[in-house]
């Protein structure tokens, strides 16, 4: 009798672990398993929402994700593991689950960029859910040892124990002139979250608004987003602003002031994730200072 | 030969496809049409992929599309410049003069648009969730459109604002004082809107009337006329309470958004 060929080692093209690839969705980030790849004709990859109820293990615990238009992340923590979020984004916990605070450094820094100036964390045993507060996809980025990525303020939604935080200034900034007033901006937010798994493998879930895709960005490839639009990127992707002035029939409308676009460029190498929704772009005026930045006059 | 006709744009397509080539709705499913006689617009499936001109449009992901256009050399989209995602770095920008700074400026509307011009890849997308609404617009139409709802048209179609007539109309029509107007002379024109919610359609006979929620507005061909009529409802001893919907009225399409803010009761 022939036995069938073992089946071979399957590796996730969302979160890149490998695994059996036997479960139907993948034990690491929860992306389908057999899906076919959804990929634009200019390369963006949809990250696939998590499918429902999937299962996703990390430690000695699972986490199921529920829901399609606003996600639920469940967690089972066992005695063991413990994971940590702004307190916002709890839904629902058992009395068994332990909660405390995880203090933060720079909290005055944090207060006035409007971050949460501290995180809870919850210790298992027991149940604890988490979603944030828009449609959108909830997002599983399984971190392996030594990874570390760059992920904007307020997609965080919740990570495990052994994934370091720290946050730093986004260094993406530029000031316009109104008058004798100088007006700055912060187009991807005052500061950027950073998280890096460093006692093994961890997991990190974030949250973000309407549909999300990805792209492998090749080295020196660029891509033009909008600074809001930008969800995380690995860390060997450089980024700095770049301000476009369409050309116009008429002095006015050549939009020095209104129509100007201002853009985040992306620089590979490097994986970049983006989502559909973003704030309209602040910051009419003519710009005086920047943080380093391109511009084209077409 | 046999062709399949597209229910959303009437465009006849090949036998054996599945989606419009125009408009991208998907053919081998039923219209879904309300009792009423609301047709809902085609759900795009994710990667729809459809041509105008010389260039063809991919609607991507399903809570808040996208529409990633591929414009080819001497194509060209218009837009409001906020609602680009992304673009290739080579992509030229150039600005569209609308006339009217002044009224555009008090009517809350950007008084320039921008234009994206091939060959080189583009994509759009909104604020909140929603659909993307494709129109291809056949020659001599002229279709009225909610402020801040289109997406991108094509370079054929003739673009301007029309005031909203009349003083309740505008302060209590929820459309605010303009409409966007999109007008096609010769050549057909393709517009792109995102509609907040599920966007549902109908087609008014001559006279036929249909109120709806002012908020919920989003289209109409510029036959139609609309008003903005108070109705009056009591309260028993508690007086009486006022709101506002719009009458349409036939002959032509009116389209509507399930996702809207109630403005005017009192």
């Amino acid at each position: 009798m022939t036995m069938p060929p073992a089946q071979a080692a399957y590796t996730c093209p969302y979160c890149r672990m490998a695994s059996d690839g036997g479960g139907g969705t993948c034990p690491a980030c929860g992306a389908p398993v057999d899906l076919r790849l959804k990929v634009s004709d200019s390369g963006w990859v949809e990250q696939p929402p998590i499918r429902d109820l999937a299962h996703i293990r990390f430690g000695r615990s699972t986490c199921q994700v529920s829901g399609t238009y606003v996600p639920v992340a469940e967690m089972a923590l066992h005695d063991d593991d413990w994971v940590y979020f702004s307190h916002h984004v709890l839904l629902h916990t058992d009395a068994s689950v332990r909660l405390g605070t995880l203090p933060l450094k720079g909290g005055w820094q944090r207060m006035r960029a409007g971050m949460p100036l501290i995180m809870m964390r919850a210790q298992g045993p027991g149940h604890i859910a988490f979603s944030a507060d828009a449609p959108g996809e909830t997002l599983a980025v399984p971190l392996s040892a030594g990874r570390a990525i760059d992920v904007v303020e307020h997609r965080f939604l919740v990570a495990t124990g052994n994934v370091a935080y720290q946050w730093q200034n986004s260094n993406i900034w530029f000031t316009t002139q109104d008058g004798d007033d100088e007006e700055w901006h912060y187009p991807l937010g005052k500061t950027i979250d950073q998280f890096a798994a460093t006692g093994g493998n961890g997991l990190l879930l974030l949250h973000a608004p309407g549909n999300t895709f990805i792209r492998d960005l090749a080295p020196r490839q660029r891509i033009l987003v909008q600074p809001s639009g930008l969800i995380w990127k690995d860390q060997s992707v450089r980024m700095f602003l770049h301000f476009e002035y369409p050309h116009g029939q008429y002095w006015f409308s050549s939009s020095r002031y209104q129509a100007k676009a201002t853009w985040l460029t992306l620089e590979g190498p490097g994986r970049v994730a983006i989502q559909s929704v973003f704030e309209r772009p602040e910051g009419s005026g003519y710009v005086r200072r920047t943080s380093g930045a391109t511009t084209q006059q077409w | 030969m046999d062709r399949i006709e597209c229910q959303w744009c009437k465009a006849q397509n090949e036998m054996g496809r599945t989606n419009c080539t125009t408009c991208g709705a998907p053919l081998d499913t039923k219209d879904l049409v309300t009792d009423s006689g609301w047709a809902e617009a085609p759900r795009l499936r994710d990667m729809t992929e459809f041509r105008f001109s010389n260039s063809t449009c991919q609607i991507e992901g399903e809570i808040v599309p996208v529409a990633e256009i591929a414009l080819a050399q001497g194509d060209s989209v218009f837009f409001e410049h906020h609602v680009m995602l992304w673009k290739e770095p080579q992509v030229p920008l150039s600005a569209l003069n609308t006339g009217g700074g002044m009224k555009r400026m008090l009517g809350g509307m950007p008084h320039i648009l921008s234009v994206a011009h091939g060959p080189g890849r583009v994509a759009f997308s909104r604020d909140a969730s929603g659909e993307v609404v494709v129109l291809p617009l056949h020659p001599s139409m002229e279709l009225d459109v909610r402020e801040h709802a289109f997406l991108a048209g094509t370079h054929s179609l003739t673009y301007s604002f029309v005031r909203i007539q009349g003083l309740v109309n505008v302060l209590h029509g929820g459309g605010g004082m303009y409409m966007d107007r999109f007008v096609t002379q010769n050549e057909p024109g393709l517009l792109l809107l995102h509609g907040y919610g599920n966007v549902f359609q109908k087609t008014l006979q001559q006279g036929e009337k249909i109120m709806v929620e002012p908020g919920g507005f989003l289209y109409k061909d510029s036959s139609v006329t609309m008003n903005a009529v108070k109705q009056n409802v009591k309260t028993g001893l508690m007086g009486g309470h006022s709101m506002y919907l719009a009458e349409m009225t036939g002959p032509g399409r009116v389209g509507i958004q399930s996702m809207y803010v109630h403005h005017g009761s009192d």
